[in-house]
C-alpha cells in the first residue's frame, strides 16, 4: 500500500493575517493598510476600493486613499498562526504552518485523510471546519489537493468542497493555474513565460513527456522538486514510499497548571505543605511521562477576598523530580510569609525543556559518593541565595580577552565555566587575587608606594590591544612590597601612571 | 599455663573463659574513651601538599570536619598554603566566603583548579556571614569553605558556632582572621599564623588540639614559587655579595629607578 497516494491536504490561507494579528481597532469605513519597509503588504476592502494594491509604496497608498497605516508585526503573525494551529488540532493532528518566502501569505496545511471517517467524509469535515473558523472573522481561502503544495496553490482558485474530488480532478485544477502562481520563484516564472509556458499544466506535461532533467538543468533542482511535490510525481525509485517525506504530527503545548482548593482558609505555611507536596508530585509525574524537566515553577495563591499573589521558584539545574522543588518552595515561603488567608493554591509550570540524561563514568573510587548529595547542596545554596540575594553567589569564569579584567567574568551557578586558557595566558605570571578596579600607586620621590614601598622584580610583560574600544598598552611587573608580599603592578604606557592590579598569594 | 591446664582437666563443667581481647580490637571501638589526647584517634585529613607542614600536624594533613583558623595580616600566601589540599579534595564544592578580592580565573586555571567547583559568596554582614559559614560547613557536598572574617569582631561564641557546624560536616572549613586575634582565646582546634617572609611563606602552628605545646612554636618556612623571586636590578647586583658567599635578602627597596623612559 502506498500511503503517500492516499494523502489529502486541505490548505487554509488567511489573507488578512497581517491585519488580524495586530488586533487593531478597525471600522469597515476606514481605509487601513499594513506596511512593511514602506510597502503595502495588506489593505482592507475600503483601501482597495480607494485604489491601493499590495506592493504599492506606502506614501502613494496614503495619497490615493487617505488610509491609516499600521506596521507589520511578523512575531504576532506567528503567534496568531500558532493559536490557529492549536484550535484546529481538534480536527487533525497533522498540521503544518506554511509561509511564503516572498509574499505576506501564510496559512495552515492540514493532512485530513486520517480523519475522514470520523467526520463522515471530506465535505462534512470541510463544512465543520469552515463553520468553526467563521466566528473568528478571518478572510479565509482554502484549497484541497492530494499534495500540500498543490492544496496551497489551489487556495488561490476558488473551488468548493463537494466530496467528489479525485486525484485526477486535483491534477486538472492544478493544470489550469497560471505559472505566476509560483510567485516564490520569480526567476523561474520569468524563464517559463519566456519559454512559452503559460500554465502549470504546460510544465507538468513537459516533465511527463521529457522527464524532469531538462527542466532541472534550466531552472534548478529546487524548482523542479517543488513541481514534483505539487503533482506528487514520483522519482525513479523502486520503492518511492520509502523516500516519501513523513507527515508532521503536531503535538500542542500542554502547560502544567493544577490547583487545590482548601475547605477552609489557610493562614499558616505549615498547613500548605501537604498541598505543595501533592501538586509537586503531580508535576513530577507530568514531567517524567513526557521526558521533560523544568527550572521554573510558579505558585499562585488566591484568597477569599479575591486577593492574589504569585511566588516564583527557580532551580539552578533542570528538575524532573519534585523533592528539590519542594525544598526550594519551603525556603521561599519561609522568607515570604503568607500575607492573607489562602483559599486556593495553584502550581503552574510553563517553561519546560527536554530532559537530558547525561551519561556518567563508572565511579570505582567512590568519588561521586564522597562528593555529597547534590540535592542537599542545591538546597543549601538556594537557602543562602534567599539569605544574601542571587547576585551575591556566583562562579568565576575565563573569557578570551587580552585585558586581564575583561578576561575574567562572573557567572550564575547554573552556567558552565570556560576553562580553556590560550597559550599566551598559560605560562604568564598571574596573581590569585585580582582587583576589580586597579589601585593607583603613589610615587614617593623615586619610589613606588602602595601600602608599603614596592620593588619591581619580574617583568615587564607587555599587554596591549583592545584598540577597537579603547586602546590599552600596559607593562605588567611582579613587584615585592616591603612586607615581602608579591603584587601585580602595571604601568599604563599612555598615562604613564602605575597601578596595582592584583596580589600573588 | 599449668594452672589453666589443671582447671580445664579438673573442672570440665566450668565454661571456658572468654578469649583474650587484643588492644587493637579495643581501639577499634567507637565507644571507648581514650583520654584527652587525640594523637591516637583516626581523624580524616587531607594532605597539605607541604611535607614539613604535614609533619607538624597531628593527622599528617589538614583535619577534615574541624575548624582551621588562620591568623594573618591582609594577603599572606593563602592560596599557596591551601591550593594543594583544595585540588586533592576532588570532588566537592570550594566556597570562598567574603574573599578580600576577586579570585583571578587565569591564575586558578594555571594551578589546575576546576572553576566549576568554585563558588564565591559575598555576605554583607557578620550575621549572614556566620549563617552562610555554618550552613555550608554542615553540607556534605561542600569540600572546603574559605571564609574571611568580616570587619566586625567575632566573639568566642561565634567562632564556637563555626566550630560546631564544622564538626557536623566532613569538609575543610577554614576561617581567615586578622593577625590581631592571635592573642585572643579561640575554640578552633587548629590555629596558625602565616606571613610571607623573604625566603618563603612562614607558617606557625600555635595551637593544635591534642598536642601538648611544651616549647615556643617553631615557625616553618614553605617555599614560594621560584618565578616570584625574580632577578634583582642590575645596579643592585654590584652591591650584592658574590654568589659563593651567603646570599642576602631581597635587595633594598630604596634605590629602585622608576624614571620615565621616553
Amino acid at each position: 500500500m502506498n500511503a503517500r497516494r492516499d494523502r489529502l491536504w486541505l490548505a487554509l490561507r488567511f489573507r488578512d493575517l497581517p491585519l488580524s494579528a495586530l488586533d487593531a481597532a478597525e471600522s469597515p469605513e476606514e481605509p487601513l493598510v499594513v506596511a512593511e519597509k514602506r510597502k503595502v503588504v495588506f489593505s482592507n476592502p475600503r483601501a482597495r476600493a480607494g485604489g491601493v494594491v499590495d506592493g504599492m509604496d506606502l506614501t502613494t497608498a496614503q495619497l490615493v486613499s487617505g488610509c491609516r497605516a499600521l506596521a507589520r508585526n511578523a512575531a504576532r503573525e506567528e503567534e496568531a498562526l500558532h493559536r490557529l494551529r492549536d484550535a484546529l488540532y481538534r480536527f487533525t493532528p497533522h498540521i503544518d504552518i506554511y509561509r511564503s518566502r516572498r509574499a505576506p501569505h501564510a496559512g495552515l496545511l492540514l493532512e485530513i485523510s486520517t480523519c475522514l471517517r470520523l467526520f463522515s467524509g471530506v465535505k462534512n469535515l470541510g463544512d465543520t471546519l469552515l463553520a468553526f473558523l467563521e466566528p473568528r472573522g478571518h478572510d479565509l481561502r482554502w484549497g484541497l489537493a492530494h499534495s500540500s503544495t498543490g492544496a496551497w496553490l489551489l487556495s488561490f482558485a476558488r473551488h468548493e468542497i463537494t466530496g467528489e474530488e479525485t486525484r485526477r480532478l486535483f491534477t486538472d485544477r492544478l493544470d489550469r493555474l497560471p505559472v505566476q502562481v509560483l510567485y516564490d520563484y520569480p526567476g523561474a516564472v520569468e524563464a517559463l513565460v519566456k519559454m512559452g509556458f503559460a500554465t502549470l499544466g504546460d510544465v507538468a506535461r513537459q516533465i511527463r513527456s521529457r522527464s524532469m532533467d531538462s527542466l532541472t538543468r534550466r531552472l534548478g533542482k529546487e524548482f523542479t522538486g517543488m513541481i514534483a511535490d505539487i503533482y506528487d510525481i514520483e522519482s525513479d525509485f523502486t520503492q518511492p514510499s520509502l523516500f516519501a517525506r513523513p507527515v508532521t504530527t503536531y503535538v500542542p503545548d500542554q502547560p502544567f497548571c493544577e490547583s487545590i482548593e482548601f475547605d477552609y482558609p489557610v493562614s499558616e505555611v505549615e498547613h500548605l505543605r501537604p498541598a505543595i507536596e501533592s501538586l509537586l508530585q503531580s508535576l513530577a509525574e507530568f514531567l517524567q511521562r513526557r521526558q521533560l524537566a523544568c527550572q521554573h515553577i510558579q505558585w499562585r495563591l488566591a484568597g477569599i477576598h479575591d486577593r492574589r499573589e504569585a511566588l516564583d521558584i527557580h532551580s539552578d539545574t533542570p528538575q524532573s523530580d519534585w523533592r528539590l522543588l519542594f525544598d526550594l518552595t519551603l525556603i521561599q515561603f519561609d522568607h515570604t510569609p503568607l500575607s492573607f488567608e489562602v483559599d486556593c493554591l495553584t502550581l503552574a509550570c510553563g517553561d519546560r525543556m527536554p530532559r537530558r540524561d547525561s551519561s556518567l563514568d563508572l565511579d570505582f573510587e567512590g568519588k561521586r559518593r564522597r562528593g555529597g548529595c547534590p540535592r542537599e547542596l542545591a538546597v543549601t545554596l538556594a537557602r543562602l541565595k534567599a539569605r544574601v540575594g542571587d547576585a551575591a553567589i556566583y562562579k568565576i569564569s575565563y573569557r578570551d580577552s587580552p585585558l586581564p579584567e575583561l578576561s575574567h567574568t562572573i557567572l550564575a551557578l547554573a552556567e558552565k565555566c570556560a576553562q580553556q586558557l590560550p597559550h599566551s595566558h598559560r605560562h604568564g605570571l598571574r596573581p590569585a587575587w585580582l582587583f576589580a578596579e586597579p589601585q593607583p600607586i603613589e610615587k614617593r620621590g623615586r619610589r613606588l608606594y602602595w601600602q608599603g614601598y614596592l620593588t619591581p622584580a619580574v617583568g615587564p610583560e607587555r599587554v596591549a590591544g583592545h584598540w577597537w574600544r579603547e586602546s590599552v598598552a600596559r607593562d605588567y611587573y611582579l613587584a615585592r612590597r616591603q612586607d615581602n608580599v608579591a603584587v601585580w603592578i602595571y604601568r599604563d604606557l599612555y598615562s604613564r601612571a602605575w597601578y596595582v592590579h592584583g596580589v600573588f598569594s | 599455663m599449668y594452672i589453666q591446664f589443671l582447671l580445664v582437666t579438673i573442672m570440665p563443667a566450668i565454661p571456658e573463659s572468654p578469649r583474650p581481647v587484643l588492644l587493637e580490637q579495643l581501639l577499634r571501638r567507637d565507644d571507648l574513651w581514650r583520654g584527652h589526647s587525640r594523637r591516637f584517634t583516626a581523624q580524616p585529613s587531607v594532605d597539605t601538599g607541604h611535607a614539613s607542614l604535614n609533619g607538624e600536624l597531628l593527622h599528617k594533613g589538614w583535619p577534615l570536619g574541624a575548624l582551621v583558623e588562620i591568623c594573618q595580616r591582609g594577603f599572606q600566601g593563602e592560596w599557596q598554603l591551601f591550593m594543594p589540599a583544595l585540588l586533592a579534595l576532588h570532588p566537592g564544592l570550594i566556597v570562598l566566603l567574603n574573599p578580600p578580592a576577586e579570585p583571578f580565573s587565569q591564575a586558578l586555571l594555571q594551578a589546575g583548579m576546576d572553576l566549576d567547583r568554585l563558588v564565591v559568596i559575598n555576605a554583607p554582614d557578620k550575621t549572614r556571614f556566620l549563617a552562610c559559614f555554618t550552613e555550608l560547613a554542615r553540607t556534605s557536598g561542600c569540600g572546603a569553605i574559605l571564609g574571611w572574617q568580616p570587619r566586625d569582631h567575632f566573639t568566642y561564641t561565634e567562632v564556637r558556632k563555626c566550630l560546631l557546624a564544622a564538626s557536623e560536616g566532613a569538609g575543610l572549613p577554614i576561617l581567615f582572621r586578622p593577625s590581631a586575634v592571635q592573642q585572643q582565646s579561640s575554640p578552633a582546634p587548629l590555629r596558625l599564623f602565616s606571613q610571607v617572609v623573604p625566603d618563603g611563606l612562614e607558617v606557625t602552628v600555635f595551637k593544635q588540639k591534642g598536642v601538648l605545646q611544651r616549647y615556643q612554636p617553631r615557625p616553618l618556612v614553605l617555599p614560594l614559587p621560584p618565578a616570584w623571586q625574580g632577578a634583582p636590578p642590575y645596579h643592585v647586583l654590584d652591591r650584592q655579595p658574590h654568589p659563593d658567599q651567603k646570599r642576602g635578602g631581597v635587595p633594598g627597596t630604596d634605590i629602585v629607578d622608576i624614571r620615565e623612559s621616553s
